[in-house]
């Protein structure tokens, strides 16, 4: 018997770009990047001074105990939950799967500024120190009663949740999971990620020439997935089918990316839907704006989609909201799902042209519209060598 | 694909009771706290805190691990490193096909000592002052990606922060991996350090026995918290076909995992979901359930979650069996439990924990000693936050 399909029937995002899977989808066909001086903490001690922080305006789920990225977490899972009804999620046959790379990091910095300072400091948001927080806090937020799996893999962790719900979905374990990724800016990850050189002092440019890497943001993309009998079943709407999930491990450096790596867990995501390579339409990125990671992520692509390659339209969210890091999975897998509805590749953000020495189709000025029936990749490589990348469709009429 | 049994074929183990199945098991039969007072010197902690560690001590990791590898690795990382190849030499694999080899590795606070280092290094010294090398072994899937790298593993790699229950959620990701085939060897297990913030926290939570000479109590009356441990375990896990054609030593057959979340939890405490927690249990291995002989338990002398433990426990496993509390020995973290199933299946002995002498007659339930033949294990745990898992571990 084959698996039963699965399907993707709510969204939910919180970025720089604000709260709310609409304005991000208008925000991101505007090519507008969210990324600005930083505001969180004093920048003066670091070697850049910008970010795509949410802004100080979000409405966000209220929470004086909770942690930035269980606050990130909450919101926009509510926003993914909104047309299911509450008892279908207050059940064994519902779980969550989310990712985190930092839990509330930010917070921790705070308490442990504090203790240096022989003071007391905030210690309630500390019980989201360890990085399940942020899902944790949805499972309760949405009591559900099913499985609940956090997973932190640095910035694959929101795909590799995707990953495993989809697996307790089509196990038959559950019926509905809430699955996706929040994670919050901290100074620990900002200065990290300086002293490896990998920040741009300007807003991110992936796939350009000129990329001098990254631009660190916050935030939390969530997706409701269901089974396709239990969608049907209950009249929701239908967005895409979430149809498979590739992972790999580079094996080969802790922090320099593979491109062997990134294009075995592409082949595997591939081979689990039944797809050739040629069924790709487009492919949202990693595309941190690094430029080992874009080298590394184009000469997958080559390796996977050969002389194809130049011809598949290719967009980095990243150049909008920001790289979320354990998050960056769950909005990117919103922006493939609403490229998937609309019909159209948003841009990367930015007026360069691409690179020509990467050889790839980069959609850049305006979006790129889609046939009719698409197959989608969102792609994130990480720390430890790690690779993941799910696959969406069009539902098939 | 058919689905695959899965077995374990290798185990390894590092933690307070020091290297091995064999220390391990001493020291359970012992019964005795592996305790010593923490390193408090960067003041973190309160002036009447918890002032006890299950912690592993300098350990001899040299047969597993160069010098040379150990300095370009945090302890944890070494740890992890050190005991997947402790398993695979107990599975008698020296090489691994790289392609098919998974990795499912569960931590609770990640690299706690390197993070709390770089942190303190920015705080204090500035931005520029942090270390690449620090930071990029600081992310909790370190860990993973080491042993990817010592191995050359280059299948599905996964990294799990489930708190208490994440040794048995890596355990079960690890054999879908395999039953699923997407690869034909798995090291799964939990791997922890406890770092002296990560304790000073633990402890302002009141998560932690507490005073000079408190020890964990289990399913006891005076229980007053647990013991913070740290450790690695971790299992090869194989296709049960593949392991028997090579001729595999078989120490385990994985059997179902059973995954729930009790809504009713606080955020750092454990719920009142009983009934949900043992219905969820009962309706997914009813038949499962009827045939096992021993109870891996998580209690681990915390007051709500021992009672929580204790009435899912007698809710769904009304016959008889015996319950091993190993974590009154080396204390939560660090996947114990995991090695003491093993334990368990190979007939080990196992010692009355002199500290659960009074046990709790409103939760009904004590521990067991003498030795015991299990055949079929339910393993346990109930995390602080509402995440329950239990897996089950048979004689092959």
């Amino acid at each position: 018997m084959n698996p039963p399909a699965v399907v993707v029937t709510g969204l939910g995002a919180v970025s720089s770009l604000g709260v709310g899977v609409d304005r991000h989808w208008q925000q991101a066909l505007g090519g507008h990047a969210g990324i600005h001086p930083l505001g969180l903490f004093s920048t003066a001690t670091h070697r850049t001074a910008i970010a795509a922080e949410v802004p100080d305006d979000a409405v966000l789920v209220p929470g004086r105990n909770l942690s930035r990225a269980e606050r990130f977490a909450c919101t926009a899972a509510a926003e993914a939950v909104r047309g299911i009804p509450n008892e279908v999620l207050r059940s064994p046959r519902a779980g969550v799967f989310f990712g985190s790379s930092t839990g509330a990091l930010y917070e921790a910095e705070q308490f442990l500024r504090a203790l240096l300072q022989h003071r007391e400091g905030h210690l309630a948001p500390l019980a989201a120190q360890q990085n399940d927080g942020p899902g944790t806090a949805v499972a309760r937020m949405l009591a559900v009663q099913g499985p609940v799996v956090c997973f932190s893999t640095a910035c694959t962790s929101a795909n590799v949740a995707l990953s495993a719900a989809l697996d307790a979905l089509r196990s038959g374990e559950i019926d509905v999971a809430v699955a996706g990724g929040a994670d919050e800016l901290c100074e620990t990850t900002y200065a990290g990620f300086n002293s490896l050189r990998a920040v741009d002092s300007r807003p991110t440019r992936p796939f350009r020439q000129s990329r001098a890497g990254l631009s660190l943001g916050e935030g939390a993309g969530v997706l409701l997935l269901e089974t396709l009998a239990h969608a049907q079943k209950r009249g929701a709407t239908m967005l895409c089918e979430l149809a498979a999930a590739g992972l790999s491990c580079d094996a080969h450096h802790v922090s320099a990316p593979d491109p062997d790596g990134a294009a075995a867990a592409i082949g595997n995501a591939l081979q689990a839907a039944g797809l050739s390579p040629d069924a790709v339409t487009f492919v949202n990125a990693h595309g941190t704006g690094t430029t080992h990671n874009d080298d590394a992520e184009s000469k997958a692509m080559h390796a996977v989609f050969g002389a194809r390659s130049s011809s598949i339209p290719v967009t980095s969210s990243k150049s909008l909201v920001g790289h979320l890091l354990g998050a960056a999975g769950g909005i990117e897998a919103v922006f493939t799902v609403l490229s998937i509805v609309h019909r159209l590749v948003p841009p990367t953000a930015g007026d360069e042209p691409a690179d020509p020495a990467l050889g790839l189709d980069v959609v850049i000025g305006e979006g790129r519209a889609l046939p009719a029936q698409n197959v989608g990749l969102s792609t994130n490589l990480a720390f430890g060598g790690n690779n993941a990348v799910v696959l969406f469709r069009s539902l098939r009429p | 694909m058919k689905r695959r049994d899965v077995v374990v074929t290798g185990i390894g183990c590092i933690g307070p009771w020091g290297i091995g199945m064999q220390e391990l098991s001493n020291a359970l039969q012992r019964a005795e706290p592996l305790s010593s007072p923490i390193d408090r010197r960067s003041h973190y902690h309160r002036r009447a805190g918890a002032e006890l560690l299950a912690a592993c001590g300098p350990l001899e990791l040299s047969p597993w691990l160069d010098a040379q590898q150990a300095r370009r690795m945090s302890l944890l990382s070494q740890y992890a490193v050190a005991t997947a190849r402790m398993a695979l030499q107990d599975a008698g694999l020296r090489t691994v096909r790289s392609d098919r080899t998974a990795i499912a590795l569960a931590t609770a606070f990640g690299p706690g000592a390197f993070t709390e280092q770089l942190t303190r290094q920015i705080l204090e010294k500035g931005g520029k002052a942090a270390s690449p090398f620090l930071f990029t072994d600081c992310v909790a899937n370190a860990p993973a990606g080491q042993v990817a790298i010592d191995l050359g593993a280059r299948g599905p790699n996964v990294t799990i922060c489930q708190r208490e229950a994440g040794p048995l959620l890596a355990l079960a990701h690890g054999a879908n991996e395999v039953a699923a085939g997407r690869a034909d060897v798995c090291l799964a297990g939990a791997v922890d350090e406890m770092s002296e913030l990560s304790h000073a926290i633990l402890d302002r939570f009141r998560a932690l026995a507490r005073g000079r000479g408190e020890v964990p109590r289990p399913f006891d009356r005076r229980r007053r918290g647990f013991l913070a441990g740290e450790g690695a375990t971790i299992l090869v896990l194989e296709p049960e076909t593949d392991a028997r054609a090579r001729g595999a030593h078989l120490l385990c057959r994985v059997g179902p995992t059973v995954r729930a979340f009790d809504p009713s939890a606080g955020r750092a405490s454990f719920g009142t979901g009983h009934e949900l927690l043992a219905a969820t249990l009962r309706e997914r291995i009813a038949g499962t359930l009827c045939e096992v002989d021993t109870i891996v338990s998580s209690a681990s002398g915390a007051v709500h979650g021992d009672a929580l433990e204790a009435r899912v426990l007698r809710a769904a496993c009304p016959t008889r069996t015996n319950v091993l509390v190993p974590k009154a020995v080396h204390g939560e973290y660090g996947g114990g439990t995991l090695a003491t199933a093993l334990l368990a299946l190979r007939g080990a002995p196992f010692g009355y924990p002199p500290a659960c002498s009074e046990p709790d007659e409103a939760l009904g339930i004590a521990p067991t000693s003498g030795f015991v033949h299990a055949r079929r294990v339910l393993c346990s745990a109930l995390a602080a936050g509402g995440v329950a898992a239990w897996s089950v571990l048979e004689a092959p």
